[in-house]
C-alpha cells in the first residue's frame, strides 16, 4: 500500500517540478490580447495584426499591464483574424493592422468597445461584443477544443497550468494499465477518424497480442478535403494529443512490451508539424516523455513522420507502409493492425481527436463523459462546418445534436438569399443529406442509416447554386486521383464512373448511364481491398438517392438545374443591367459588348463561361439559363451589329 | 460447404500436374512474338538492319538507370541527333551540389528516420528531387534506385523536375470546389498558358492543385509557395495575382 502512495507522491512531485511558472504565457484572468494563430487567420493577415499590437503596446508603455498571446485556432475561421480581449472576453473579428490603434484606444486604454470590428449577428445586424454570447460559441460544447483559444501552443507551461498532464500523472500513479483500458471502454469512446471503432476494445486487443514491442500511432493524415479538425487540435493544443498517446501507450505496453510512438501528420500542415515538434521537445525536457516518465519507470517516446500527399495513407495499413518507407498501398485487413502492424508488431492506430479526448475522460471521469451524447455515441464531435453558410469554422457539439441545430443555430444558417439544398458529411467517403433529413441527430448509427456517414467530421453545406452531379463528380475525381492502383475494381471502376459522370456533365449522357453508375458502384464496393475503394461510390449513390431528378435532367434534358455544368449553360445579361461596362472590361475574351448606360450583350460564341462577369456585376444582371427553353430575356446571344 | 469441396477438387486436381512457375531470373521464359515489356532493338524490315543508332537517349532518360547501351556501330551519328542529345542533356536538371544531402543521409543512418524523411529533406534542399541526388541516396543507403523512384512517384508531394520561382497551388478541397476553384485554376492556366502540374519555360511559374489546405472558411484558397495563402479568391483576382507576380519578377531582375 505504501509503495503505491510513495509512487503517487513521486509522480505528482515530478509533475509539479515540470511546471516552470515563468514559462506561462497565457494567464487566467490577466489582461491579455489573445490573437488566433491558426492557419486560416494566418492567411487572413494575422502576422501584421500581431506585429501591430506588439509595436503599439510597446509605444504606449502598456507591455507590463497587457500581454499579447498567440493562441491556437478559435474555430471561427470565417471571421478571422480574431482577437479576443481578456479578461472581459471582448470579441473582435476581421481585424486588420489598421484597426489595432482603435482597439487599443477603445478597449485597452479605456473600458469601451471598438464598434467597427465587433461581431454582428448575421440576421439582426446587432453587435454581439462578448464571446460567450455569440451563438457560434454558445451552441457548442467545447471539450477537446476548450483550451484552443486560451493557451499558447508553444508553451508547455500554459498547458500544465491548466491541469495539463494531470491525467497522465493519475494513470502513472495508479499503475494499473488494465483499469485504464477498462475506463476507456466504459466511457464508450469511439474512434473519431471515421470508422467509429470502440477505442477501449482496440487498446485491449493491442495489449493482448504478442509481439517484441508495440507501436502507438496517431493518425494525423487528415486527407478529407474540407476537414481541418485535426489540424486545429494539433496547432492549438498539441499537448493534449501527446498526453493521450502516452496514456494509451501506458495502457497498452506497461508490463507487457516496450512501446514506441509515431505521429503521422500530413505535410500540407506545416504549422501543425512545427508546433507538434516543439511540443515534443518541451515534453522531453520536462520529463513527460522519453525515459522514466515522471519518475514512474515507464519509457515512451514519439517521433513525427510527415506524409507526402497521398490520401490513401490515412488508411491504417497504407500508413504503416508509408512509415516503413514504402509506397502507401493498403494490404488485406483479415489480419488487423492491432495484431500485425508497423514492422509486423501489434500497433494501435487512433485518430488525433480520439487521443485528445483521453485526458478529459481520465480527469473528469467516465460518468461525466457518458452523460454527453446518445446511447451508442458518447461524448462530443468536432466538425469542420464549411460551405455556403454564414458562420463557417470549427465547431464541437455533443453527439446527438441535430444537423439543424449545428447548421442553423451554431452555423448561423445559409448565406443571405440562398436556400439550403444538402449537407455533405464524411468527405469523399460520405454522402449528402437533403433538407428533410435536417432533424437527424449527429451520431454514428443515425447518419449511416440515412445514407451518409460521420466520417472524420467534414460537414459541407451546399445551396441551390451547387449542381449535385458536379459535386459527385468532384468527389470521384478526388478518389480516382488518390486511388493507389492496387485493386482493379477501384482503379478501373472509379475511372469508368468518372468518365460517365464527365460525359453526363458535358451534355453527352446516354440512356442507361444512371443504371451503369449504380452497377459499377456495386462492383467497386464489393471488390476493393480498402475503404477508399469501398466508399468511393458513396457520394454518387447518395446523390442518386436524394437528387435523382438532377441526374435525369442532365441525361435526358441536357439541362443543369443549378446552372453550373459549363457545357449545359449559357450566360446572358438581363434587364437589371445599367450599362456600367464593368463586365466588359473584365471579360478575358472580350465577349461582352455594349454602349455606356445601355444593356450589354454577351457573345455566346466567345464566352468561355469563366463566371467573372457574374461575380463582378454589382447589379446581379448577369444570369445563366440551361435546358431547352431559352428565356426571352436571353435575347439572341449575339452583339447587336 | 459445397463451395469448399469444389475448391478443394480444383486444388487437388492441379497438385500432380506440371508446375508452370518459372524461377526468374535464373530461368527465363520464351515470350511470344508480340509481347510487350521486352526491350529489344527493332529491325528495319526493308534492310534487315537494326534501326537503333546508339544515340543512348534511352539510357539517359531511364529514371531508374536499368538500361545500358553497349554498341559497336559502323554508322556515324547524324548531326541532327547529336544536337538533340545535347539539348536533352542541357534541358535536364542542373548538377546538384551533393554535399548538401550528406547531413540528411547521416541523420538517416543515425536515427533510422525512414526513407520518406530523407526524400522530404532532399526536396527541401533542392526544391525537387534531382536524379543525381536520388542516385546518391541509392548508393549511400543501399535502397535500390527503382524502389526510391517507386516511392517518389507514388506521393504527390515529391517533384521529380525543378519547379518555378513562384509555385501557385490552387486548393481543390470540397469547400473550395463549391466556391468555384475549378474556374480559378482555369483562369491561372489561361493567363499563364500553363497546364496544371507544369512549369513555365522561363522557370518562373509552376501551377499545381492540392486536395485541401485546411483553410476552408476562406474558400477558395490559393497558396503561393509555402508561406503566402490567399483566401476568397476569384478568377479575376487570380489574373491580377499573376500580373502582380510578373511585376515582382521584373522588379527583382
Amino acid at each position: 500500500m505504501s509503495a503505491t502512495t510513495d509512487r503517487a507522491a513521486a509522480v505528482s512531485a515530478a509533475l509539479e517540478r515540470a511546471l516552470h511558472p515563468d514559462g506561462i504565457i497565457a494567464h487566467e484572468g490577466a489582461r491579455e490580447v489573445r490573437i488566433c494563430a491558426g492557419t486560416a487567420c494566418h492567411a487572413s493577415g494575422r502576422p501584421a495584426v500581431t506585429a501591430a499590437f506588439r509595436d503599439q503596446l510597446a509605444e504606449q508603455g502598456l507591455t507590463d499591464t497587457v500581454r499579447v498571446v498567440e493562441t491556437g485556432c478559435h474555430g471561427f475561421c470565417e471571421q478571422g483574424p480574431i482577437v479576443v480581449l481578456q479578461p472581459q472576453g471582448l470579441f473582435y473579428s476581421r481585424v486588420r493592422a489598421t484597426d489595432v490603434a482603435g482597439i487599443i484606444a477603445a478597449s485597452i486604454a479605456a473600458d469601451g468597445v471598438y464598434e467597427k470590428r465587433l461581431y454582428r449577428d448575421p440576421t439582426s445586424g446587432e453587435p454581439v461584443p462578448y464571446e460567450r454570447d455569440i451563438p457560434f460559441y454558445a451552441g457548442q460544447k467545447r471539450l477537446v477544443l476548450h483550451l484552443n483559444g486560451k493557451i499558447d501552443p508553444y508553451s508547455i507551461d500554459d498547458y500544465l497550468a491548466q491541469d495539463g498532464y494531470t491525467a497522465l500523472a493519475t494513470v502513472l500513479a495508479e499503475n494499473d494499465p488494465e483499469s485504464v483500458i477498462d475506463a476507456i471502454t466504459r466511457s464508450g469512446l469511439r474512434g473519431r477518424g471515421g470508422a467509429g471503432f470502440p477505442a477501449g476494445k482496440k487498446w485491449r486487443f493491442c495489449r493482448a497480442n504478442p509481439g517484441d514491442c508495440k507501436y502507438v500511432i496517431c493518425n494525423g493524415d487528415e486527407g478529407d478535403p474540407g476537414a481541418f479538425m485535426d489540424r486545429s487540435v494539433l496547432e492549438g493544443n498539441p499537448h493534449s494529443v501527446i498526453e493521450g498517446m502516452i496514456i494509451a501507450a501506458f495502457a497498452i505496453g506497461s508490463g507487457a512490451a516496450p512501446v514506441h510512438g509515431y505521429v503521422y501528420v500530413r505535410a500540407e500542415y506545416p504549422f501543425a508539424v512545427q508546433r507538434l515538434e516543439a511540443a515534443l521537445v518541451q515534453a522531453r525536457e520536462r520529463g513527460l516523455l522519453g525515459d522514466d516518465i515522471l519518475g514512474s519507470g515507464f519509457d515512451f517516446d514519439i517521433r513525427v513522420n510527415q506524409g507526402a500527399g497521398a490520401f490513401v495513407c490515412g488508411e491504417s495499413t497504407a500508413l504503416t507502409a508509408s512509415i516503413e518507407g514504402q509506397r502507401g498501398m493498403p494490404r488485406g485487413k483479415h489480419i488487423r493492425t492491432v495484431a500485425h502492424g508497423l514492422y509486423g508488431q501489434p500497433t494501435n492506430l487512433n485518430n488525433v481527436e480520439t487521443y485528445a479526448n483521453v485526458p478529459w475522460i481520465v480527469n473528469n471521469g467516465v460518468d461525466a463523459y457518458t452523460a454527453m451524447g446518445t446511447e451508442t455515441s458518447k461524448g462530443t464531435k468536432i466538425f469542420s462546418l464549411t460551405g455556403k453558410l454564414k458562420n463557417g469554422g470549427l465547431v464541437e457539439v455533443p453527439m446527438g445534436a441535430t444537423l439543424r441545430e449545428v447548421i442553423f443555430d451554431v452555423g448561423g444558417g445559409m448565406l443571405p438569399g440562398r436556400e439550403f439544398k444538402a449537407v455533405q458529411l464524411g468527405g469523399p467517403s460520405g454522402g449528402c443529406l437533403p433538407a428533410d433529413l435536417l432533424d437527424s441527430p449527429v451520431d454514428f448509427e443515425s447518419l449511416l442509416a440515412a445514407g451518409s456517414m460521420m466520417g472524420s467530421g467534414g460537414m459541407v453545406v451546399v445551396d441551390d447554386t451547387t449542381c449535385m452531379v458536379d459535386f459527385a463528380k468532384f468527389f470521384l475525381q478526388f478518389t480516382q486521383d488518390e486511388s493507389c492502383g492496387k485493386c482493379v475494381p477501384c482503379r478501373l471502376g472509379t475511372k469508368r464512373m468518372l468518365e460517365t459522370l464527365v460525359r453526363i456533365t458535358e451534355g453527352e449522357g446516354r440512356p442507361g448511364d444512371i443504371d451503369l453508375l449504380e452497377e459499377l458502384s456495386e462492383y467497386i464496393i464489393d471488390g476493393s481491398l480498402c475503404a477508399l475503394g469501398g466508399s468511393a461510390p458513396n457520394p454518387v449513390l447518395s446523390t442518386l438517392q436524394y437528387f435523382r431528378h438532377e441526374y435525369v435532367a442532365h441525361v435526358d434534358d441536357k439541362c443543369c438545374p443549378a446552372g453550373r455544368c459549363k457545357a449545359l449553360i449559357t450566360y446572358y445579361i438581363g434587364g437589371d443591367c445599367t450599362g456600367c461596362g464593368l463586365c466588359a472590361k473584365k471579360c478575358p475574351t472580350q465577349a461582352i459588348t455594349g454602349e455606356k448606360k445601355q444593356l450589354h450583350v454577351i457573345d455566346e460564341s466567345l464566352c468561355i463561361k469563366c463566371d467573372t462577369c457574374r461575380q463582378v456585376c454589382n447589379f446581379k444582371a448577369v444570369k445563366v439559363w440551361s435546358g431547352s427553353e431559352r428565356p426571352e430575356a436571353a435575347g439572341e446571344g449575339r452583339p447587336q451589329a | 460447404m459445397l463451395g469448399i469441396l469444389k475448391a478443394m477438387r480444383t486444388t487437388l486436381g492441379h497438385l500432380p500436374q506440371r508446375k508452370i512457375t518459372v524461377q526468374y531470373p535464373e530461368q527465363r521464359e520464351q515470350l511470344p512474338e508480340r509481347s510487350r515489356g521486352l526491350f529489344r532493338v527493332a529491325l528495319d524490315p526493308a534492310s534487315g538492319e537494326p534501326r537503333c543508332r546508339a544515340c543512348t537517349l534511352c539510357e539517359t532518360n531511364c529514371p531508374v538507370q536499368v538500361i545500358r547501351v553497349n554498341y559497336h556501330s559502323s554508322y556515324e551519328l547524324p548531326a541532327v541527333n547529336e544536337a538533340r542529345i545535347q539539348r536533352v542533356r542541357a534541358d535536364s536538371q542542373p548538377v546538384p551540389d551533393l554535399t548538401q544531402i550528406t547531413p540528411v543521409i547521416d541523420h538517416y543512418r543515425e536515427t533510422g528516420t525512414g526513407l520518406m524523411a530523407v526524400l522530404q529533406h532532399t526536396q527541401e534542399i533542392y526544391g525537387y528531387l534531382p536524379r543525381l541526388a536520388l542516385q546518391e541516396i541509392a548508393v549511400e543507403t543501399g535502397v535500390s534506385l527503382s524502389q526510391l523512384y517507386g516511392v517518389a512517384s507514388f506521393y504527390d508531394q515529391f517533384r521529380l523536375s525543378p519547379v518555378g520561382r513562384f509555385v501557385i497551388t490552387v486548393c481543390h478541397g470540397t469547400a473550395c470546389h463549391v466556391a468555384g476553384a475549378p474556374l480559378i485554376t482555369e483562369a491561372f492556366s489561361d493567363e499563364l498558358d500553363l497546364e496544371v502540374g507544369k512549369t513555365s519555360k522561363d522557370r518562373l511559374f509552376t501551377l499545381q492543385t492540392v486536395s485541401c489546405v485546411g483553410a476552408c472558411a476562406l474558400a477558395p484558397v490559393v497558396r503561393l509557395g509555402d508561406d503566402e495563402t490567399h483566401g476568397r479568391m476569384s478568377p479575376d483576382k487570380a489574373r491580377a495575382l499573376v500580373n502582380d507576380l510578373r511585376h515582382r519578377a521584373e522588379v527583382d531582375r
